[in-house]
């Protein structure tokens, strides 16, 4: 009798996360090994140099400017591409392997190409409360595959009073209705400003006592 | 009615500029401490009973007394992370009113010597970056960010450091790792910041509302702001009400107020028909509380002596309309998914509870599970590296206290609800294949 | 900076009471009442200690928490239980948090057998696991590199093997991604993890995560026995335990010596134990039979050596190579001196130097040690790349930085791989280590108030090096503390002007107060393994053994290779060296081998030199094989013992050597390796009275022990008046040549499997501002030549290199830099 060995790759991806692209990957042996980049052999474009310099020069080391280095990288690149990383790299001093290192502990940078708008809808458990898991479906349908969306289901983002809300390109908008969701949807693909009425930046205080006063 | 200290103002047109903000008596504070000696800003700090807002409640004014005296590098860090589930309190206050927090930083950071200061923003709060941003350059134009200021011979930098997403960066310790440029991972205790800290020198950091707090307490003096809250709880408190309330948002309370009256009387309270079940009195990662807890005081004390925590003054409410279960495995998830995963127990204890919970949910548990889940909460806490995985531990250990018959009955109907399915329709080959699935 | 003091406190623990040193940590204080606290991430190897596993959990009175014992120091009248119902049910709920995805795997694991986490589970665990979930699955072993496999399944994320790259090899390429459970060990974009230590982290890793690829599966820990030894590979001789099983060596792990090597290996140290049992190695006499070398018997091979060699008489040359051993090196100037008749023989590759400069430069005063560089207020390395030429001082010099904030100087031509670690970076022209010199003694001159600027302006501009690097430098190394440590390359008294390089050397020295200092001083990395274990042995032309004065000074090695070409020698014996692989001036050595009658050589494998000129081949015992003792660069003795016995038919070369002698009439009275000790530690005075027992495993300074006043002094240690040396020629549009032997460049890696791919090829190292001028770009092809010769290479740019030089490999068996004749070479595209 043969046993067929179990097949890891045929262990599907649990929702739950028990399976993160990368644990199964194997180097590349015919690579080399991937030291500090030599600005010899290494092209920064010159205005990504400027930025990361000038993060640079807040800290009183250089290794501070990594987090704003890589956001430079995501904004220019779309996500942090393994040139983007070299060429940060280049210009901090430091292994692309630490920074990747670092890149992947952060949510909000992405290390495998996505789509250039970003939809971050929460599901914590205040906007889970008022619907949000719906909210999250719904705008995953309507965004469909289309290849220009990241729509990410996000920890709490710090805006439960608008719950269900979700960060549209950075700004937030909430509470969104299912309803609401295919006009929202049509805005991020027009380039035009996300629901401007539930934006929070006009929201006012609810505190009533503050209300009062001015 | 509370006297509003922080809200004051809160919605008055343009206060985030400067110029409304001193119209409104702003950078007073500043200059009054400015002429004040170090240790007299100390003891007005440690007069006022203010505690930290950030969720440890720690004295302020102790914590800047352990800050060394002499000339060594120092630093003052603004912990802005605000990611604690329920929490947006710093969200508002950084919004409107970006140069109380400024001027809170200078007044602390030539209290306690220090040269270079940091906000640590969450990444998230894009629109909060930028009018900060402005904010600084406004207050540097003025020169209250600088060399020599005002002619005080104390001189400082104040920089945003924006992070990219990562619950575990509020704690203290790392976010000074994630400052530095590294993987967010805390820091073992001692040493303490006070003492090594930012780039290894004494660091004092504190939460948005605290440091927003200290001009107020310079111009009003300490024992007056003392007056406010209760003896140890003084002072007012932003507290942000979400969930199943039909007013969510942020409220300035004395310290003390009972909590019905917030939940209630300013959030207005569960929405038609419902009412609370059980209520989070300081952020997802305190012990829940029961209706039966709804007349406590509101301060630090009273919500210690209930079990639970003040935490950072986020209340969440559910109501009778959702399942516990539903609540607890949230909120695992939402820990399982920010550990840093340095230390074991909670790298694996969040991880092991949620898969726990999602067979309790999904009706392959058995109320035994119940006893290995309780008993991996009691596993956890204690012995992890920070707390993160007691703020895990604690709140879902309290759910499963209070609550036990109804993850019970849940593993029962969801049980009852598969038998019924799969006698009637799945042929044990799917069944395999679905094990490994 | 001065080492800590140690104090000892009394605590209590388990209700006994233990003395233990003060600020160690809990785990390794509670040793001393022999309490073992359980640990995964704790190696203080590692420097401070993270805190991440939670196994070392215990109870202090007067704590409410549980505290992890491996970072809370101990102090006096502490109360610490390790034994309480709340310890064991931390240590419980570890085990089984930490078995939670582990596969448990061990019967077919590496590791099984002498497994930490076995040994914890065993011990500690609660022997059960609530966990019935099904466990992660993924594809295993996955390669880390062509050396390391990688089965990240078993990996419980203790820190260990990222920490040792980043904290103590910083070279920071192997790294955690992601974060929470989906935390895992990778690097940088699937790029492989080759780093000169990287084989270090198989021996951190607790679990069988990380695995050797030559190891694998070989053994398990019932069938092996572990040998103590030292790695002879290079000069740093770090202590090896081999691991043997039925007569191989499957595996070489560190064998922890603070003095030494701090408990680690490189690459080359860890995996070039290969070499001992490939097909490639010679384990059987041979002789050149038409052309050709052909096995024969022993008997014939020595009876043909014996007599052409008692032809030759007095015109033979011997040159040892860096690998021999003390007592093979004595014995080899004996066989030449005593029995031949000659005075030839060498084991320096750079030339001569006087008998007083030796004195003066391996005097005991003079002498700084391993550990010194650590402690040390400031460390200036000069003209040596530590990574290549003694690697395992490279991570002492970092963790000096690291951890005692050494001020560090680093003075080469080369960009070195310390330079981001270094305080200060000075760069002179390959070969101008003389002027250099010159201009860093008058600088410091100029620091302690002397009026010579403008003699640093000359003397460095001389040495191409910028006179402000130079007053910089004389500043640092001034003004840091008193401890200063020179770590200098063998090559700075290399060459013609060598001697006036090591005067100025010495200059330098003495202005700096370094002598008579404990905790300052010279350390030399020589060109071979046991150079100064040679030199001392009397393998010098005018040396005898104890750097004692002889009769008639003899030919060094260039001047052996010339008369040789010029038939003034006949024959040449070779112990352990291929003089067209080892030494400079290829061209020269390869007439020197055309011309001779006779060539012995006593060697492992057969390099381009042996294949073409050897008449007799010996084969060499391994380093393996070996007894005997080496000598370390601060003048430590240590012990080579065979870990097992000879291969095919190979002898001990102590045995051939005194073989050979008896066949010419003299018996060296040699019957036992120990007494080839005995009669070298009887002709050193300076160790008198060492016996093996004495060095035992961990080894002996000599210049610690009493017999060290029998060093002979020499006339005079300086300050020497000193001629400027004559200045570089003018480039004229070529560039300077300057040359380097990477830690790669070694015939046991080139036939060992596992290590195949690091053996190098040649580059041709430019600065961007030179290549740009010669419209070069990397990766293209040229050939760098001079006077006639050249040779081909691939062109790589480095940023830090200097303008004006072009630096070549040497020691490679193609295109090797010793082919050309600097100073000047010309680059071109080929
Ligand atoms: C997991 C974790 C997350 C935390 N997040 C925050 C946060 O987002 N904002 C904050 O101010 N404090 C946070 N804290 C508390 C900080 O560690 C620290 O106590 C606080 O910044 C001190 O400031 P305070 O004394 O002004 O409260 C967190 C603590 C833990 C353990
Ligand atoms: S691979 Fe080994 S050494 Fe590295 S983290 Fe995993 S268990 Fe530790
Ligand atoms: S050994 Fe102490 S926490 Fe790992």
């Amino acid at each position: 009798m043969t046993i067929d060995p179990i097949d890891p790759r045929r262990v599907p991806r649990f929702d739950h996360g028990s399976r993160v692209p990368g644990w199964d990957e194997a180097v590349d042996l015919t690579k080399d090994p991937a030291e500090v980049p030599d600005p010899a052999t290494t092209p920064v474009p010159d205005d990504l140099r400027a930025a990361i310099e000038a993060h640079i020069a807040k800290y009183p080391e250089r290794r501070s400017a990594t987090v704003p280095a890589l956001r430079e990288v995501q904004e220019r690149y779309g996500w942090c591409t393994p040139e983007g990383i070299e060429q940060a790299a280049c210009v901090l001093r430091l292994t692309p392997a630490y920074l990747i290192s670092v890149a992947t502990f952060y949510d909000m940078l992405e290390t495998r190409p996505v789509g250039r708008n970003t939809i971050y809808v929460c599901t914590n458990i205040s906007c889970s409360l008022c619907g949000a898991d719906e909210l999250y479906t719904t705008v995953r349908d309507e965004v469909g595959d289309d290849p220009e969306f990241n729509v990410r289901s996000f920890e709490c983002l710090g805006a439960c009073d608008i719950a269900p809300m979700a960060s549209v390109n950075g700004t937030y908008v909430g509470p969104i209705s299912l309803d609401e969701v295919p006009t929202l949807v049509q805005q991020v693909r027009d380039g035009a400003e996300p629901l401007p009425d539930k934006q929070l930046a006009r929201r006012r205080s609810v505190d009533p006592n503050a209300a009062s006063r001015s | 009615m509370t006297q509003l200290i922080l809200f004051k103002d809160i919605d008055e047109p343009g206060l985030a500029t400067l110029e409304v903000y001193q119209r409104r008596g702003g950078y007073e504070g500043m200059r009054k401490a400015l002429g004040m000696s170090r240790d007299q800003l100390i003891a007005e700090l440690e007069a006022s009973g203010l505690r930290g807002r950030g969720g440890a409640g720690f004295s302020m004014g102790k914590k800047a007394s352990f800050i060394p005296k002499g000339t060594m590098d120092k630093y003052l860090v603004c912990n802005a992370d605000e990611s604690e589930p329920g929490t947006f309190k710093d969200r508002e206050l950084m919004q409107k009113c970006p140069h109380m927090l400024i001027e809170g930083m200078i007044i602390a950071a030539y209290a306690v010597g220090a040269n270079r200061a940091f906000i640590y923003i969450r990444g998230e709060y894009e629109l909060q970056a930028q009018i900060l941003e402005r904010a600084l350059e406004e207050a540097r134009g003025q020169g209250y960010i600088g060399e020599d200021i005002l002619g005080s011979g104390h001189s400082m930098t104040l920089w945003l450091h924006r992070g990219a997403g990562a619950y575990i960066c509020g704690e203290e310790t790392a976010l000074l790792d994630s400052l530095e440029g590294k993987r967010g991972n805390p820091r073992l205790k001692p040493p303490f910041p006070a003492n090594q800290g930012l780039f290894q020198g004494p660091t004092l950091i504190n939460n948005v509302e605290t440091l927003a707090t200290v001009p107020h307490i310079i111009r009003m003096g300490g024992e007056e702001y003392a007056k406010l809250g209760t003896p140890g709880s003084t002072g007012t408190k932003l507290v942000s009400v979400s969930g199943n309330v039909r007013n969510p948002g942020n409220f300035e309370i004395e310290l003390g107020t009972p909590a019905r009256e917030i939940i209630y009387g300013l959030a207005g309270g569960p929405h038609e028909g419902r009412e609370v079940k059980f209520w989070f009195p300081g952020g997802s990662s305190s012990p829940v509380l029961l209706p039966k807890d709804l007349d406590l005081p509101y301060d630090f004390d009273s919500m210690a002596k209930a079990g639970s925590m003040l935490g950072s003054g986020a209340i969440i409410v559910i109501d009778d309309a959702n399942s516990v279960v539903d609540v607890a495995l949230k909120t695992a998830k939402f820990y399982r998914h920010e550990s840093c995963g340095k230390c074991t127990p909670c790298r694996e204890g969040t991880n092991w509870t949620v898969r726990m919970l999602e067979r309790i949910d999904s009706g392959e548990a058995t109320p035994m599970d119940l006893d290995i889940m309780a008993s991996v909460q009691e596993q956890i806490i204690g012995n992890c590296l920070c707390v993160l995985g007691d703020a895990m531990a604690m709140p879902v250990g309290s759910m499963i206290a209070k609550f036990r018959e109804e993850f019970e009955a849940h593993i029962e109907a969801a049980r009852e609800r598969n038998d019924a399915l799969t006698t009637a329709v799945a042929p044990p080959e799917a069944l395999i294949q679905g094990a490994v699935a | 900076m001065p080492r800590p003091e140690t104090r000892m406190v009394t605590l209590s623990i388990d209700g006994r009471e233990v003395t233990a040193p003060e600020n160690v940590m809990l785990v390794d204080g509670a040793k001393y009442g022999d309490v073992e606290i359980p640990v995964f991430c704790y190696e203080p190897k590692l420097g401070a200690p993270v805190g991440a596993c939670r196994m070392c959990l215990v109870e202090i009175e007067g704590i409410p928490k549980l505290q992890t014992a491996c970072s809370t120091p101990v102090k006096d009248g502490m109360v610490v239980h390790t034994q309480t119902a709340r310890v064991h049910a931390a240590q419980e709920a570890i085990v089984e948090f930490l078995l939670i995805n582990h596969p448990l795997d061990c019967p077919v694991c590496d590791k099984g057998g002498e497994c930490p986490l076995q040994d914890i589970s065993f011990g500690w665990g609660g022997g059960r696991s609530r966990f019935i979930e099904p466990k992660r699955h993924f594809q295993k072993p996955l390669a880390l590199s062509p050396l390391i496999a990688i089965d990240r399944e078993r990996c419980i994320l203790c820190y260990r093997c990222v920490r040792f790259s980043q904290e103590i090899a910083e070279d920071y390429q192997l790294v955690l991604q992601e974060r929470a459970a989906h935390t895992f060990v990778a690097t940088f974009d699937g790029h492989p993890y080759v780093a000169p230590f990287s084989g270090n982290i198989i021996e951190l890793c607790p679990v069988g995560a990380l695995t050797s690829q030559p190891y694998r599966f070989r053994a398990r820990p019932w069938d092996i026995e572990g040998s103590g030894s030292v790695c002879t590979l290079c000069p740093a001789q770090c202590n090896v335990n081999f691991t043997v099983r039925d007569e191989r060596v499957l595996r070489v792990l560190a064998r922890d010596h603070a003095e030494v090597d701090d408990g680690w290996l490189c690459d080359k140290g860890r995996f070039a134990y290969q070499a001992v049992h490939v097909d490639e190695r010679i384990t059987r006499p041979m002789i050149r039979d038409g052309g050709e070398l052909r096995p024969v018997s022993w008997e014939r091979a020595l009876e043909h050596a014996a007599s052409a060699l008692g032809r030759a008489q007095a015109r033979v040359g011997a040159i040892a190579g860096g690998e021999t051993t003390n007592e093979e090196g004595f014995l080899l100037q004996r066989l030449v001196r005593e029995v031949l008749l000659s005075n030839d023989v060498d084991s320096r590759a750079g030339g001569s130097l006087s008998l007083d400069l030796h004195r003066a430069l391996g005097a005991p005063a003079a002498q700084a040690t391993v550990s010194d560089l650590e402690f040390a207020d400031a460390v200036l390395v000069l003209d040596c790349e530590p990574v290549d030429d003694a690697p395992i001082l490279d991570l002492r010099i970092r963790k000096g930085v690291r951890r005692r904030r050494v001020e560090l100087a680093v003075a080469t031509s080369r960009p070195s791989s310390l330079d981001p670690n270094a305080r200060l970076r000075v760069r002179f022209a390959p070969g101008c280590a003389e002027a250099f010199l010159l201009a860093l003694e008058a600088a410091i001159g100029t620091a302690a108030g002397e009026p010579r600027r403008e003699e640093v302006a000359r003397l460095a501009q001389a040495a191409g090096a910028d006179a402000g690097a130079v007053h910089a430098l004389a500043d640092l190394l001034t003004t840091s503390g008193d401890d200063v440590v020179v770590l200098w390359g063998e090559r700075v008294t290399g060459g013609e002007r060598g001697e006036y390089a090591g005067r100025a050397l010495l200059n330098v020295a003495g202005r700096l107060g370094l002598r008579d200092r404990d905790g300052a001083g010279l350390l030399c990395v020589p060109a071979g393994t046991n150079g100064r274990g040679l030199a001392e042995a009397g393998v010098l032309p005018n040396a005898g053994p104890g750097l004692s004065e002889v009769e008639e000074a003899g030919r060094d090695a260039a001047g052996i290779a010339a008369a040789v070409a010029a038939g003034d020698l006949v024959a040449l014996y070779l112990l352990h060296t291929d003089p067209l692989r080892d030494l400079p001036n290829r061209g020269a050595w390869e007439a020197a081998l055309d011309r001779a009658s006779l060539v012995v050589a006593h060697a492992a494998f057969l390099t381009e030199g042996i294949r073409a000129h050897a008449d007799v081949v010996f084969p060499a015992e391994s380093y393996a094989e070996k007894e005997g003792t080496v000598t370390h660069p601060d003048g430590r003795l240590q012990r080579l013992r065979p870990a097992i016995g000879h291969q095919g038919e190979t002898r001990a070369e102590w045995q051939v050597l005194a073989e050979l002698a008896r066949r010419l009439g003299r018996d060296l009275g040699v019957h036992t390796g120990p007494m080839a000790t005995d009669q070298l530690v009887a002709a050193v005075p300076f160790y008198a009275g060492i016996t093996l027992d004495e060095l035992g495993g961990k080894g002996l300074r000599w210049p610690a022990r009493e017999a060290a006043s029998a060093f002979p002094a020499p006339a005079t240690a300086g300050p020497f008046e000193l001629e400027p040396p004559a200045p570089a020629p003018a480039p004229n549009g070529r560039l300077r040549l300057g040359t380097f032997r990477s830690i790669w460049a070694a015939p046991e890696v080139e036939v060992s499997p596992a290590l195949k791919f690091l053996h190098p090829r040649q580059r041709a190292e430019l600065s961007p501002a030179d290549a740009q001028r010669l419209k070069l770009f990397p990766g293209d092809r040229v050939t760098v030549g001079s006077d006639g010769h050249s040779v081909s290479a691939i062109v790589a740019l480095r940023d830090g290199a200097p303008e004006g030089t072009v630096f070549l490999e040497t020691a490679i068996p193609e295109d090797s830099a010793s082919l050309l004749e600097g100073p000047l070479v010309e680059v071109r595209k080929a």
